[in-house]
């Protein structure tokens, strides 16, 4: 594994791709009953949170230059293993929250034929592959990953432009107090690369304030993009299918040109691919044992297991995807404990410790 | 070294043993690219036609309820290698507007495999047994469709607009192209159709 | 070393086990104390008459007077030899290593020292144009076999006395000599000592190509699929290689010379795109590129599709495609992987068929393959035409073939069983192992990822020559490189 330090641009670039495929999963999560401009406003609100749950990792970053489980290792080794178990948790659940979708989304759409766990099995070994190479390898592969994500976004939102309607549809605002709640939960999602920025970025060098804000910038762009074309483009033919994007790229046509979806299935491949491979290097990085074989494969057969009861227990897979669960357990991963580290780090024992690291 | 090989394998059995053999192949494929729904003897007859390189068209005619229990007779019946998602036109006689076309667009809307910019008009019986006689007129019918859309933005073409148009709230009656064929086939004549709730 | 010259003699004749190629030219000088000396050649590797001319005829007639055989020595080096190429030697591993690359030695008894005649008269193929590297505007001379032909067209064009030749032996039996050449005021110390340890670490009996060494220069734990050694048969691109910091690896006998580091956008990179116009050489690089990605995903792609998404194909081509593939008995990825594996095969056959033969193997191919088995129905023209397709593609990016080649047969197998989604996977690991690649400490996709804006001027496109010339391009000064 590459132990010198790469740029934290090419980190938060690849951390913006995996916030992006949130919305390419995205079956029902918005509500139906809203509109257009209200889900605008309640993604702006979400995405402020995410900014905002940015701040403590900003923090660690900017004053130790290590990242966060380095940091809470050093301060307090006793308490090594419970952030250690907590983390693990936190990321297996992450890796289910969207693989379960994903396989599903390809057995609905795609293929009715292949079994998920099929699916989820080759996935997970190719995952297991990019993890054993090192978040730096994988965010080099996001550079390649964020030029193919421009060419599909293109030819998606110019492929829609020819169905655009705004005579049915407009932009007024409604909405209620449970759809902003709903919506904005949805959208607070994205913070989960906030806990994977925590992990991983301690190998990064030239971190700058401006990176997240960017990062988060532009997700919000994209998902602006989505919902405008889903809303205006695809109308209420959307609300009558699962996975909306996966519609929208079905019914971008530029010319007699189609099969944009199959863009669409290569991007969300890829994208679950980059997110499960960095979820397994900030997983063993958690444990401990970043890079080593034997913890990423079992880390990955928990991940498949957990996938193998999501898929047959419908109970099990509510509780994976419940956005609700998830937001709260990444405001808590990400913001909540990093920020007792903030004060703990203060400590001058804690600063000798941080920086003799930092030396080394 | 070992570690790969043992993913590889792994993975390469579970391929094998596990679905592969239930691909759509492209020799054995029965595409179909338009669907015509008529009227015969009181009943509605929903005709398959098959995408070949044939002149005359290759058709099955199957008599149902709707458009969902046409594909289901189709598939377990008929057609058993049949696949709709290079469905490109539907045509509807005009005398079947009530009887099937809200519930028709409805049940497409559903399904995954169908592509929502597939076309829809109505038509004649004549131009229903034109269609029958040859495979050129779809492209023609396409081309004029395309070409009224662009002289009228008003009217619908497509699943996509005719399906919005039932469902939202603010019309209550809507445009849809329709084919007609009298001496010709000519396309231009538009039908209000009623949105009803 | 022992100074009598019947025993220096009688070792050289063990050691070659009295070989019938070690001649021996003993000679009595002129001189009261009646002085021997021997001459040692291998028949066949130096020149008789310069021998004669340079060394015998000066030294028979010369008078000794009453000098001792280590004084006698030094005059025949200081007054008596004609030759411009006198090395002073000691041991004997250094006379059978002088003598088998065609020097002459003298050998004077009671004197220490020996002395190498450059007087090399051995044949080898002129220097001709490379048929691998072939150019329409550059120079036509390509490297030949001897170590000093080659290293002398490498110093006709860099006329720098920064360019150094550092010599070093691989192989315990075959001794094979090889030069490391570079720019000491261009390269990188810490490059140069890791390229030094591992032709250090090369273990092998007898070196014979420059291929051999290739993987002893590749990094651990780097995916070997693709190359971090670079191949040139032209001293130009060897050359403009250098002054980037590169190092090169003269082999003795092989005209390849090796360059590492070596980069995947060096692939796309030739002599023409220097010499054309910038807006020409972009075309066909991007041409390259394309045809890089049609060799390797056509094959798979059209497996995928016409397996398990026929949907995909535009309708005209979709009827014609179902057409030909339904005539056929065999499935369309057994078929594609049988027509790839049987031109494979003719392909190798062309290699190695002599040229009179080759008209015949010609038209069997064309026609019984191309021709016949369509209209037999043994296989369809369209998969035959894609097959093709990729092939003419693969040649034009040629030092890429080996990996195209693999990774071809690879995404037909995985686009057969899984579709056009197992072609994405292997695509993503294909991505994965190859942004992991290092060559000799530099990433193997440098200017791509790392991505690199300054160095992407000569990446998909040639900025013209006044932009190229700024800045000083270093191979050990792109980012994440680990020296």
């Amino acid at each position: 594994m590459s132990k010198v330090r790469f740029s934290s641009k090419r980190l938060l670039l690849t951390l913006m791709l995996c916030a992006c495929s949130v919305i390419l999963l995205q079956n029902y999560d918005i509500s139906q009953n809203s509109s257009f401009v209200f889900n605008l406003l309640c993604m702006l609100c979400g995405l402020a949170v995410c900014f905002a749950l940015f701040v403590p990792s900003i923090i660690i970053k900017k004053r130790t230059n290590l990242d966060f489980l380095t940091v809470a290792h050093t301060v307090t080794p006793k308490l090594k293993i419970p952030i250690a178990v907590l983390y693990s948790l936190y990321f297996v659940w992450a890796a289910e929250f969207f693989l379960l979708p994903y396989t599903d989304m390809f057995s609905k759409k795609y293929y009715s034929d292949v079994t998920p766990c099929l699916i989820a099995l080759i996935l997970l070994s190719a995952c297991v592959y990019a993890a054993l190479k090192g978040v730096n390898v994988i965010t080099r592969f996001g550079i390649f990953l964020f030029v193919f994500a421009l060419l599909t976004n293109i030819l998606m939102f110019g492929g829609s432009t020819g169905t655009l309607d705004f005579e049915l549809y407009g932009f007024e605002i409604s909405g209620n107090l449970n759809d902003f709640i709903q919506n904005t939960v949805y959208f607070i999602i994205p913070a989960f690369i906030v806990t994977l920025f925590a992990c991983l970025s301690g190998k990064t060098k030239n971190f700058r304030l401006r990176q997240p804000l960017f990062a988060l910038l532009v997700t919000g762009v994209k998902y602006g993009l989505i919902m405008f074309f889903i809303w205006f483009s695809l109308g209420d033919y959307a609300s009558k299918q699962e996975y909306q994007t996966f519609i929208l790229a079905r019914a971008a046509r530029i010319g007699f040109f189609g099969g944009i979806e199959s863009l669409y299935l290569a991007l969300a491949t890829m994208s679950v691919f980059m997110i499960i491979s960095l979820v397994l290097c900030a997983v063993t990085k958690s444990a401990g044992r970043e890079s080593d074989i034997k913890y990423v494969v079992i880390f990955a057969v928990i991940i498949f297991a957990a996938h193998m009861c999501g898929s047959y227990l419908n109970s099990v897979k509510e509780i994976f995807t419940n956005n609700y669960i998830f937001a709260v357990f990444t405001v808590i991963t990400a913001a909540v404990i990093p920020s007792m580290y903030i004060f703990a780090g203060r400590k001058s024992n804690a600063r000798k410790a941080l920086h003799s690291i930092n030396m080394s | 070294m070992r570690a790969r090989l043992c993913i590889v394998l792994i993975c390469l059995s579970a391929v094998l043993f596990s679905g592969c053999q239930s691909s759509r192949k492209i020799e054995t494929a029965q595409i179909i690219e338009n669907v015509t729904i008529s009227e015969k003897e009181g009943q509605t007859l929903y005709t398959f036609y098959i995408l070949s390189s044939a002149d005359t068209p290759l058709k099955t005619e199957i008599p149902a309820e709707s458009f969902e229990q046409a594909c289901e007779l189709a598939q377990n019946q008929y057609i058993p290698n049949i696949t709709l998602s290079k469905l490109e036109l539907l045509m509807i006689e005009e005398s079947l507007i009530d009887r099937v076309l809200k519930t028709d667009i409805e049940y497409i809307s559903t399904q995954p495999s169908f592509s929502p910019s597939a076309f829809v008009t109505l038509c004649d019986r004549k131009t229903l047994e034109k269609f029958a006689e040859s495979t050129r007129e779809q492209d023609i019918i396409e081309e004029q469709l395309i070409l009224l859309k662009k002289n009228n933005p008003a009217v619908n073409i497509n699943y996509l607009s005719v399906f919005n148009h039932f469902e939202t709230k603010k019309t209550s009656e809507f445009l849809v192209g329709t084919v007609s064929f009298d001496g010709e086939l000519k396309i231009g004549e538009k039908k209000d159709i009623k949105n009803e709730k | 070393m022992n100074n009598s010259l019947a025993e220096i003699l009688s070792e050289l004749k063990a050691d070659f086990s009295d070989s019938a190629d070690l001649t021996i030219r003993n000679l009595t000088l002129k001189s009261e104390r009646q002085i021997k000396a021997a001459i040692v050649t291998i028949e066949g590797l130096c020149d008789k008459e310069q021998l004669s001319q340079s060394v015998i005829n000066p030294l028979l007639p010369y008078d000794f007077k009453s000098m001792k055989g280590a004084e006698a020595a030094d005059i025949i080096l200081n007054s008596v030899m004609a030759s411009s190429d006198v090395v002073v030697i000691y041991t004997k591993a250094e006379i059978i290593s002088f003598i088998t690359s065609g020097f002459a030695v003298i050998i004077v008894d009671g004197a220490q020292q020996m002395f190498a005649v450059g007087v090399q008269g051995y044949s080898f193929r002129g220097v001709n144009e490379p048929e691998s590297e072939v150019v329409q505007r550059g120079s036509r001379e390509g490297f030949s076999e001897p170590l000093r032909v080659n290293m002398s067209l490498i110093r006709r064009r860099m006329k720098n006395p920064d360019l150094v030749f550092e010599q070093m032996t691989v192989g315990s039996e075959s001794k094979t000599q090889l030069m490391l050449c570079y720019i000491k005021s261009r390269v990188s110390a810490k490059l140069l000592g890791k390229l030094k340890k591992r032709l250090n670490k090369c273990n092998l009996d007898s070196v014979l190509a420059s291929g051999y060494l290739s993987e002893y220069l590749e990094d651990e734990k780097s995916s070997r699929l693709f190359s971090g050694v670079g191949i040139s048969e032209r001293p130009d691109t060897v050359c403009g290689k250098l002054t980037e910091g590169r190092i090169a690896v003269i082999v003795d006998g092989t005209p390849a010379v090796l360059i590492v580091p070596r980069l995947f956008v060096e692939e796309f990179q030739g002599v023409d795109d220097y010499s054309n116009r910038t807006y020409y050489a972009a075309f066909i690089r991007l041409t390259k590129y394309l045809s890089f990605f049609a060799a390797l995903f056509l094959p798979g792609l059209y497996v995928a599709l016409a397996q398990f998404h026929p949907e995909y194909f535009p309708t005209g081509i979709l009827i014609k495609t179902s057409e030909s593939l339904a005539q056929t008995p065999l499935p369309v990825t057994l078929e594609t992987l049988a027509i790839t594996f049987i031109y494979e095969i003719m392909k190798e056959a062309g290699l190695r068929i002599p040229k009179s033969l080759g008209h015949a193997v010609g038209i069997v191919g064309a026609l019984v393959i191309g021709e016949s088995a369509v209209n037999a129905g043994i296989i369809s023209s369209s998969t035959l035409m894609v097959v093709a397709t990729a092939a003419i593609c693969s040649y034009v990016t040629s030092p890429l073939y080996p990996p195209v080649t693999m990774l071809r047969f690879i995404f037909i197998i995985i686009g057969g069983l899984c579709g056009l989604w197992g072609i994405v996977i292997a695509t993503a690991v294909m991505i994965i192992s190859m942004c992991s690649k290092t060559s000799l400490g530099v990433p193997y996709m440098s200017s791509l990822a790392p991505f690199s804006l300054r160095t992407m001027r000569d990446v998909f496109v040639r900025a013209d020559w006044k932009s190229l010339s700024k800045h000083i391009i270093k191979v050990q000064r792109f980012k994440e490189t680990e020296v």
